[in-house]
């Protein structure tokens, strides 16, 4: 067994190996967070080493490919830019910081080893370790308002977040009563000529629903507005964007199981994109929280990316590893902003931005490209990703799911752009003065970087991406 | 028709019983207002299950079945209202007029659903039976095939227990 297969998965385990370590004595946070950020890097360091390794892992249940590698790495350095974003960890108590490094750590973990894992049941243990970690993060924040709305978030994401598994083990156990393996690429041949059959359309269907409640997908969202609210800044700011990546890759994988005679899969797709869409782009609308507001804005982007999905040719599967992957870049660089923004880790209402370009001019403008960037306006990763998407699905034949996709565009550039324009436009009498941390503004200005470059120049981005996703097909 | 005395008469019978003993112990857990008799309901309800199993030919599934759930679960369930001891409360506030005719209408298209499920597919015996499911197959296949997730269930298990310690006890100065 080459060692270097699993060095990205080796190297976290280490760091959270130590950081337990830490728990068990009286470490504060300062010292737990130089220890995951320190592992972070080099967990993004060896991602860049073993991007082209190629392999099989205990017993052909752990796949190490391109397209695995390529996601462990985005997922690595999303990992990294959460734990600067959030450096200051306004809303957890000092005393349980090392807990707290310790479960996002093991969360990660579980997402890397996600995207590796080949064989159902594996998979669904490395979601079941990512999930039970972010479930405990959530009501770690502290409560100092008293309100308790991070123990209801909490309650809320562990029992959708039980059903939804329950339901995909459920589908898990029609597909291997089919077919009698739980390995991925025996299940491929195997299911194809069956797929007309309704038990391995519900079964597959019932397997997406797992990953639909990562992606917060139409009917498995109801967790997110409550978590979005109740979770500290800091951890919203993973929630909503690394777990994401993960649950993008393997819809991608499970639905290449889907063969000619699996339709019924494709429409409900359909159906789900467009219901998520329109869900979350209207009750965005109404939105005050400026969390809950991108909780919502998180719905409707989870149906824009089913929209490159349920194309499943090579093309729609790449754009959607784009469109999610810049996701991450737009999502980091508005909570960057949030994060610093708000003073002692609260929640911040959009009004609590006003005035901010000459509170924080620096953040204002991150702020402004992230939105712009969300609603899909030129020349950001936003517009190409949607148009890429747009394009492609018009290309094999979902008119009206376009013309369904572009009236929701423009239902979202309202809300975003309302943002914006109470940071530009308001004075900021009456909020206090935002201090910015030197970090914070490099991460700032390279993700507005990373958001810009990505939307000029996308054909790099998107030959890697295709070149990961071929590896599947 | 079977005779209900030949031996598969008899087996059909003892199916029955254990499915009988389910649906007996899931209506009784969630229509206790005691708790105490709701986890008498959920044993015997895992008892029946474990029944299934063992009529489908897997001894060990069922003998853990009856040991952890039946057995741990139920007990640990009871220490806790032991513990707790909670108020026996009449349900509070008016159920909406049109949750039950709802409810049923839903279980009935469920039932519906998944009878419908079995019975349209056309299903095929999977050539190799499937392992036997006795005590050396399933160490066997822990320690090859499934040795990943093996191990991967004492990490999430691990992790379970920090995060119960680390939110239970509201950190480290109580």
């Amino acid at each position: 067994m080459n060692i270097m297969l699993f060095a990205p998965e080796l190297f976290l385990l280490t760091g959270a190996l130590v950081l337990f370590l830490l728990s068990l004595g009286s470490a504060g946070g300062g010292k737990a967070r130089g220890t995951t950020l320190l592992f972070a890097i080099v967990t993004v360091a060896s991602a860049l080493v073993c991007l082209h390794l190629e392999g099989s892992l205990f017993y052909n249940a752990y796949r190490i490919d391109f397209f695995s590698q390529f996601i462990k790495l985005i997922i690595a350095v999303g990992f990294l830019v959460v734990l600067l974003v959030g450096r200051q960890l306004k809303g957890v108590a000092d005393d349980v910081r090392a807990e707290y490094y310790l479960f996002l750590t093991m969360s990660t973990l579980g997402l890397m080893m996600l995207v590796s894992s080949v064989e159902l049941l594996t998979l669904f243990i490395a979601l079941e370790l990512s999930s039970y970690s972010l479930y405990l993060l959530v009501p770690m924040r502290d409560d100092r308002a008293g309100s308790r709305m991070q123990m209801e978030g909490a309650i809320k994401y562990i029992l959708f977040g039980v059903v939804a598994t329950g339901i995909m083990l459920f589908g898990m156990s029609y597909l291997y009563g089919l077919t009698g393996t739980t390995y991925l690429g025996e299940l491929v041949t195997r299911l194809h000529p069956i797929m007309a059959q309704p038990a391995a359309i519900v079964g597959l269907a019932m397997v997406l629903c797992g990953f639909f409640f990562k992606l917060a997908v139409f009917p498995f969202h109801f967790w997110v507005p409550d978590v979005y609210q109740g979770a500290s800044n800091e951890t919203t700011a993973f929630i909503a964007s690394v777990p994401k990546i993960a649950a993008v890759a393997l819809l991608i994988r499970m639905t290449t199981l889907i063969a000619p005679g699996g339709w019924p899969v494709v429409n409900l797709l359909v159906v789900l994109a467009v219901a998520s869409m329109f869900y979350g782009n209207l009750v965005a609308l109404v939105q005050k929280d400026i969390k809950r507001m991108l909780g919502f804005s998180g719905i409707a982007h989870a149906g824009y990316v089913l929209l490159g999905i349920l194309t499943l040719g090579q093309n729609g599967y790449a754009t959607a590893m784009y469109y999610i992957t810049g996701y991450l870049v737009m999502n980091l660089a508005c909570f960057l902003v949030i994060c610093a923004v708000s003073p002692k880790g609260e929640n911040l209402q959009i009004d609590d931005l006003s005035g901010l370009h000459q509170r924080s001019p620096l953040l204002a403008l991150t702020l402004a490209v992230g939105m712009f960037a969300l609603a899909g306006i030129p020349p950001f990763v936003g517009f190409m990703g949607k148009f890429m998407l747009l394009a492609n699905a018009l290309n094999e034949g979902y008119l009206a799911l376009v013309i369904l996709a572009a009236i929701n565009t423009a239902i979202s550039i309202f809300y975003y752009l309302s943002v914006v324009r109470v940071a530009y436009t308001t004075s900021p009498e009456g909020y206090p003065a935002v201090q910015v941390a030197g970090t914070t503004k490099l991460v700032g200005v390279l993700l507005m970087l990373v958001i810009i470059a990505m939307g000029v120049l996308p054909t790099a981005m998107m030959n890697i991406a295709t070149s990961a996703v071929r590896v599947l097909l | 028709m079977t005779p209900i005395l030949s031996p598969q008469g008899l087996a059909g019978l003892i199916f029955l019983g254990c499915v009988a003993a389910t649906i007996a112990g899931a209506l009784l857990a969630t229509n206790a207002t005691r708790l105490i008799r709701a986890v008498t309901g959920l044993a015997l309800c895992m008892v029946g299950v474990a029944g299934i199993y063992y009529f489908l030919g897997s001894p060990f599934v069922a003998l853990m079945q009856i040991l952890i759930y039946a057995g741990a679960v139920c007990v640990t369930i009871i220490f806790a209202i032991m513990l707790a001891e909670p108020h026996e409360m009449k349900r509070v506030g008016k159920v909406h007029a049109l949750a039950g005719p709802a409810s049923i209408l839903a279980a009935t298209v469920l039932v519906w659903g998944l009878a419908a499920l079995g019975t349209k597919t056309v299903w095929q015996p999977v050539a190799c039976r499937a392992k036997n499911g006795t005590l050396e197959e399933v160490g066997q296949s822990m320690l090859t095939t499934y040795s990943m997730s093996f191990e991967l269930i004492s990490v999430v298990l691990l992790i379970a227990i920090i995060g119960s310690l680390a939110l239970a006890r509201a950190g480290r100065s109580k």
